[in-house]
């Protein structure tokens, strides 16, 4: 198990050079934008700790110094040396943009070469060790030992940092899986080196596969325990420690989805997904590993926010007691759900900005910040204007905290997308409802669609007269069915010359 | 050329033709057709009495319906014409076009698609393209059994029409939507149900009469084809400007073409730079401008610049549209902002000319403020009353053309060998299927 919470990735310099290179605005740390490093982080442990201080480092010069030494120090816990570097180079490019504002990384902290080699040594002979096993069971054909080194090597090359030999391994091992359950456990591999890697369109494949192992492995069980005949209150028992075991499972395939969803800016689903959850004791190793409890909470509420209607949002977030064992972890968050239900949009927007920067130094919801709140935005402008047939401007800026003009913008655009039926009387400075005569409308659509229709079967009509006449334009003779599929262009030339009647050209002229 | 056909050869000379015309010989139509060989016959009914009359002042158009036409689309044909004769030949087509018996007409078709194109030509040759349009304007309307037919006439007059602009004249004729196909009335290509819907299109637009311009169009169009002919490629570019032009957005954006258009024409539309156009559109003046002078040479070398500089200058009437939608007051400046125009006068003439049109409900106050209101569609109901009459109609129509189809030979066969394939009981699917039929059309109208 510690071989697997230190790995490192080898894509992450790229990401990171090139969101560093971005135009992100930086992230601001201050009194209205609270942000607690060392509580933040002490939730997470291994490997995405040190990404996760990675994506600080470049989000936020200023937090850049404390992270950069928590992140070589929870590195060299590890055997990534790779890793350890980045973490030097990252905070030198930080550095290269900031570099008034906070030390150079050579005052903090200095390479550790003497630990390099000695961690690359002990790398190799490891690797050597596990290579010579894997052959040893290869030249053996025992199966069930080819497996296991297969998921050896996956995992050392996944402490090691490099991704792609472990992916390559941990697939590997599939062919020689004899169980339901080692399928299991080796796409439960493969998804936390995805979620990890933050390649988030394929988890989707792999959630699928283990949930077919999972029914499989399940029913294997099921069946095997049934057949030497178990009195009545043991068969009850297993049945309940079986679907204990496999709701663990399911919640951190429910976490791999959700995650997955979200990183594809599939919202809504995303917040499904993380709604169904279970217990976070389901969770597991993953608890910490790969996402806190928090995290959860955060992107459920964010999405749910984002896209639920308010019903929805009562019954699935706020009735649910399960969630509501998450949402514990950031209190904001509850503070947030229920100014929302309570119409206090202000609150709303106010509580997601002071909390921007939690969100905007997170791993898996960064990208998404942005987007996420304007739809918050939108949909709190609408909701708030639903009861109204009119309201001033300058109100519901109030309400929101706006400018009007600001205001008036974010309403032009609803009413242009069509989310909010209304009207803005801009000399006044009023919000108007539409009134419809519904009577007048559906005579009008009636009328419309009536005549429409009766043009189309008038034109139809025609085009059957002309089929049956056999009226059909062909291509033009001397030219075979074989050079028409073949160059259908050259005969559409051939065409125009023989239907360019020249008189039309002329005719068509000045209206 | 006088007596060129008489006798001789055992041939009948043209007084023996006419005496068969006026007697009213019980089988005329094949007597003409064959009373000769071909090429004999066309000189012996292009040249004159024995007596050196004129036979045409013998004959009475509308009694002698049949010899009429033979004898004028004769002389009208023959490359050696007399100006003597000539000079008759105007007051016999005007007596013909406006006298003649249509029945009778109709037991030669090919004449009289002849006669109708030797009519225009007749008179381009004596440079007075525009005399052709009165006679043909007649004949197109008199030689169909009602105006719901093509005949080979229609595309003859039409261009002509437009080709002179002489657009109006076209009216009678255009205002009758064409359904009715019937290749035994006259002999009709593909090229002429082209023609005939491209050149009303150009004459319907050209007199800014938008709906039904787009009809026409739509038709050339969707033509039934297996390859796009040119002219249905060029006749969607004029469709889509005319879409702009009436709706501010148009086929392949957001009103989709019908699902029978050409897929491949559709694919080469996508190559023009009115595809371009159409998705800019409707856009701020000046932008828009820009990018049409950007391909202004094949706008202009296609004729279409005419039609895409409306288009251009009704760009701001659907953005000022859009405004109603999201504002009830708005000041000229504003608005002039948000379209692209900089004086707020042209934005006051604009709005104007736009409520002149009951295009928007709005009023303008004395300090330049701008107040929207609901357009309030509003129906008489007389106007109701000749709806429903239309859809009753209409859906008469519609019944007749299903029991015709029920009737018909070839839907009889197929729907016979599909009983035999499926081994259906014997009278099963004829009557429930007919009657399924015309809930079929029932449920259409509901949906649509």
């Amino acid at each position: 198990m510690t071989m697997d919470v230190d790995i490192i990735d080898e894509e992450m310099p790229q990401i990171y050079s090139s969101k560093a290179a971005g135009k992100r605005p930086r992230v601001p740390v201050d009194d209205a934008h609270p942000f607690e490093l060392e509580t933040y982080i002490s939730s997470y442990s291994g490997r995405t700790y040190v990404d996760r201080l990675l994506h600080i480092m470049s989000a936020c010069p200023l937090l850049a110094p404390q992270a950069f030494q928590l992140a070589i120090r929870e590195a060299q816990k590890g055997r990534d040396t790779a890793l350890y570097r980045n973490i030097f180079s990252a905070y030198d490019r930080v550095y290269a943009d900031a570099s008034d504002e906070i030390p150079d990384g050579p005052s903090i902290a200095t390479i550790d070469q003497k630990w390099i080699e000695e961690t690359n040594a002990k790398n190799q002979a490891e690797r050597t060790k596990l290579e010579v096993e894997l052959k040893t069971y290869s030249s053996n054909m025992i199966k069930e030992s080819i497996r296991m080194a297969h998921r050896d090597l996956g995992s050392f090359y996944r402490s090691v940092g490099e991704q792609a030999g472990s992916l390559k391994h941990y697939t590997k091992s599939r062919e020689f899986c004899t169980t339901s359950q080692h399928v299991l456990d080796m796409c439960l591999s493969v998804l936390e080196l995805l979620m990890e890697q933050r390649s988030y369109s394929h988890i989707g494949t792999y959630v699928f596969k283990a949930e077919a192992a999972l029914d499989s492995a399940t029913s294997v069980r099921q069946t095997a325990q049934q057949q030497p005949e178990a009195p009545a209150g043991a068969a009850q028992a297993t049945r309940e420690r079986r679907s204990a075991e496999r709701e663990r499972v399911q919640s951190k395939l429910d976490v791999a989805t959700a995650i997955s969803y979200l990183g594809q800016s599939n919202y809504e689903k995303a917040a499904q997904a993380f709604l169904k959850v279970g217990a976070i004791k389901g969770l597991e190793e993953w608890s910490g590993k790969l996402i806190a409890p928090g995290d959860v909470a955060i992107y459920a509420t964010l999405c749910a926010l984002a896209t639920f209607p308010r019903p929805l949002i009562k019954t699935l977030v706020l009735d649910n007691d399960n969630f509501g064992v998450y949402i514990e972890q950031e209190p904001y968050v509850r503070e947030l759900l229920e100014a929302y239900m309570n119409n206090r949009f202000k609150t709303v927007l106010e509580s997601l900005d002071r909390y921007s920067t939690r969100h905007y130094l997170d791993v898996h919801i960064a990208s998404h910040v942005l987007s996420l709140t304007n739809l918050i935005r939108s949909k709190a402008l609408v909701q708030y204007f639903q009861p109204f047939s009119s309201i001033r401007l300058e109100r519901m800026s109030q309400a929101f905290g706006w400018s009007v003009d600001e205001l008036e913008q974010q309403v032009v655009q609803l009413i242009q997308s069509g989310e909010i039926k209304a009207r803005v009387d801009r000399q006044n400075k009023i919000l108007k409802a539409k009134e419809t005569d519904q009577r007048a409308a559906l005579f009008a659509r009636a009328i419309k669609n009536g005549q429409a229709m009766q043009a189309a079967n008038r034109k139809l009509l025609l085009r059957m007269r002309l089929q049956q006449a056999d009226l059909v334009v062909k291509p033009p003779k001397g030219q075979g069915m074989m050079t028409m599929s073949a160059m259908p262009m050259d005969i559409a030339m051939a065409g125009m010359h023989m239907l360019h009647p020249s008189p039309f050209m002329s005719m068509s002229g000045d209206y | 050329m006088s007596h060129a056909g008489a006798s001789g050869y055992g041939l009948p000379s043209l007084d023996d033709v006419l005496t068969q015309i006026t007697t009213h010989a019980p089988n005329l139509a094949s007597y003409l057709k064959t009373f000769a060989p071909r090429e004999v016959r066309e000189t012996i009914l292009a040249s004159t009495l024995g007596s050196g009359q004129d036979p045409l002042t013998v004959l009475d158009p509308q009694i002698n319906t049949l010899g009429f036409l033979y004898i004028l689309s004769a002389r009208l044909h023959s490359t050696s014409m007399n100006q003597a004769s000539n000079a008759a030949l105007p007051d016999a087509i005007e007596a013909f076009t406006s006298k003649f018996e249509p029945q009778h007409a109709r037991l030669a078709p090919d004449r009289v698609s002849m006669l109708g194109r030797d009519i225009a030509r007749f008179y381009e040759a004596a440079s007075n393209p525009r005399g052709a349009i009165g006679p043909l304007s007649n004949l197109v309307q008199r030689y169909p059994p009602n105006p719901s037919y093509l005949t080979t006439l229609h595309p003859i007059f039409l261009k002509l029409c437009v080709a002179h602009r002489h657009l109006t004249a076209a009216l009678p004729v255009l205002s009758h939507h064409i359904t009715a196909i019937d290749t035994t009335l006259s002999d009709l290509t593909y090229n002429d149900n082209l023609i005939y819907h491209y050149a009303g299109g150009v004459a319907l637009a050209a007199l800014k009469r938008w709906p039904q311009a787009e009809e026409f169009f739509e038709i050339c169009v969707t033509a039934p084809a297996q390859v796009p002919a040119a002219i249905q490629l060029e006749a969607f570019k004029k469709l889509v400007l005319v879409q702009l032009i009436q709706y501010g957005e148009a086929s392949s954006s957001t009103i989709p073409p019908p699902k029978y258009t050409l897929p491949a024409l559709l694919r080469q539309m996508k190559n023009t730079p009115y595809q371009g156009f159409i998705k800019q559109y409707p856009g701020r003046v000046d932008f828009l401008r820009q990018i049409a002078a950007k391909d202004q040479d094949i706008y202009v070398q296609e004729k279409n610049w005419g039609l895409v500089s409306q288009a251009i200058d009704r760009a701001p009437v659907w953005l000022i549209k859009k405004l109603t939608a999201t504002y009830l007051t708005l000041g000229l400046g504003d608005i002039g902002k948000e379209v692209g125009i900089d004086s707020p006068e042209e934005v006051r003439e604009t709005i104007l000319s736009m409520i002149d049109s009951g295009e928007i409900n709005a009023s303008i106050s004395e300090d330049g403020t701008v107040t929207f209101a609901d357009p309030v569609p509003q129906f008489s109901k007389d106007e109701l009353d000749q709806m429903l009459v239309d859809a009753q109609q209409h859906s008469r129509l519609l019944f007749e053309i299903e029991r015709g189809v029920n009737a018909s030979k070839e839907y009889l066969t197929k729907a016979m060998r599909h009983k035999d394939d499926a081994g259906w009981g014997p009278d099963e699917d004829m009557f429930p299927m007919s009657m399924a039929g015309g809930h079929g059309w029932a449920d259409d109208s509901s949906f649509m």
